[in-house]
């Protein structure tokens, strides 16, 4: 497996529970990071995000003021802050399909059902560092490739239309929004 | 790591967007060592903590009980209503973290009731004081040799029900029938 140095990463830690605050915290500590925030609801984990700049946000779905559904809406805003592409792990007691499946829709990066243990969140972390998936932006959705594999057989609609064009380098997201507004 | 290294594919109608990959700074090219294990150290760490759980778990059951309190007082309102999910919840995420795995049933239970119910003016207030005493007892007898067993007995009872109220009250609603009867997709200790 590859080897992270927890003590390159910022995290940001968004739950109302102080106890899992404090669970994911002591977790995250025991992995090697050194720099670890906390937020208790999704208005001040919007102002610490914004703040901190961290480098993965691991939040809880229900909170007060507005969950954490809202708050990975609206962090995936393509110009709207400095890092809309930043890895959100969505730790939650929801573990139903329809959560699973709006929580995905919302944008997060991983899904990660309590209990929390150790190892699955080592192994969330993990796989946002090392294996980032590329953004895709449509209409009505901006938000990590929420294909995770490729599969051959697959015979339903293809909701994705158009030949590939040419790959671009454009100017930073955020320059680009300013310029047009 | 500069934000100009964000490469954007465009096609018809849709974006593919490889942003900067800045987490690579954390990726290691050393080897580790042979005894370095972070997630055995992490799970040290949780188990010098854990002699704090029973506590933590004993003042979210009096959460829940001061929860049940004020719907018995006030009725089901929105703020009623969110206070009793959200101390639920809380206990049936926690539950297991905690060394209470047998909790976290009947806390599972209650948020389905709550959730799914049409109108919480219709819940049974006696089903859910039943939830509440039920979290309360187990919690308190965890000790016992058969808590785990009374614990699984309590909780399935509470489900069946849950369920014929939910089945019965959500009839009309073949959509929240679908929640209802679905089991979890995410793993329960993925």
């Amino acid at each position: 497996m590859v080897r992270i140095d927890f003590n390159k990463l910022r995290f940001l830690v968004i739950d109302d529970n102080t106890h899992m605050r404090r669970i994911v915290r002591t977790l995250l500590h025991g992995f090697g990071a050194r720099e670890v925030y906390e937020a208790e609801d999704g208005a001040s984990g919007l102002e610490a995000f914004t703040h901190y700049v961290p480098d993965l946000i691991i939040t809880d779905w229900v909170m007060p003021i507005f969950n954490g559904l809202e708050l990975t809406q609206m962090i995936r805003q393509p110009g709207a802050n400095a890092n809309p592409y930043v890895a959100i792990i969505m730790l939650t007691g929801h573990s139903e399909k329809n959560r699973v499946t709006a929580a995905r829709d919302a944008g997060v990066t991983e899904f990660l059902a309590k209990p929390i243990s150790a190892k699955s969140l080592y192994q969330r972390i993990v796989s946002a560092v090392a294996n980032p998936r590329p953004f895709i932006k449509t209409r009505t959705y901006f938000g990590p490739d929420r294909r995770r594999s490729t599969v051959h057989n697959y015979n339903g609609p293809e909701r994705r239309k158009g030949g590939k064009s040419d790959v671009i380098r454009p100017a930073p997201l955020l320059d680009k929004a300013r310029s047009i507004g | 790591m500069a934000k100009d290294d964000t490469l954007i594919q465009t096609f018809a109608d849709y974006e593919v967007i490889t942003p900067a990959h800045t987490l690579r700074k954390a990726i290691s090219t050393e080897a580790a060592a042979a005894d370095d294990d972070p997630v055995a150290r992490a799970e040290a760490a949780l188990q010098d903590l854990s002699s704090e759980f029973s506590i933590w778990m004993n003042g979210e059951c009096e959460r829940l009980a001061q929860a049940r309190a004020a719907v018995q007082r006030m009725g089901f309102s929105r703020r009623t209503k969110d206070a009793l999910f959200n101390a639920a919840h809380d206990i049936k995420g926690e539950a297991a973290t905690f060394g209470f795995p047998g909790i976290a049933g009947a806390a599972r239970s209650l948020c389905r009731l709550i959730e799914y119910a049409p109108d919480p003016a219709r819940i049974p207030l006696t089903l859910v004081d039943q939830h509440v005493d039920a979290i309360r007892a187990i919690y308190r007898e965890y000790a016992r040799s058969d808590a785990i067993e009374l614990a699984q007995k309590l909780t399935q009872r509470l489900v069946e029900v849950t369920d014929a109220f939910l089945l019965d009250a959500n009839k009309d609603r073949p959509d929240i029938l679908a929640l209802v009867m679905s089991p979890p997709l995410a793993p329960e200790n993925a």
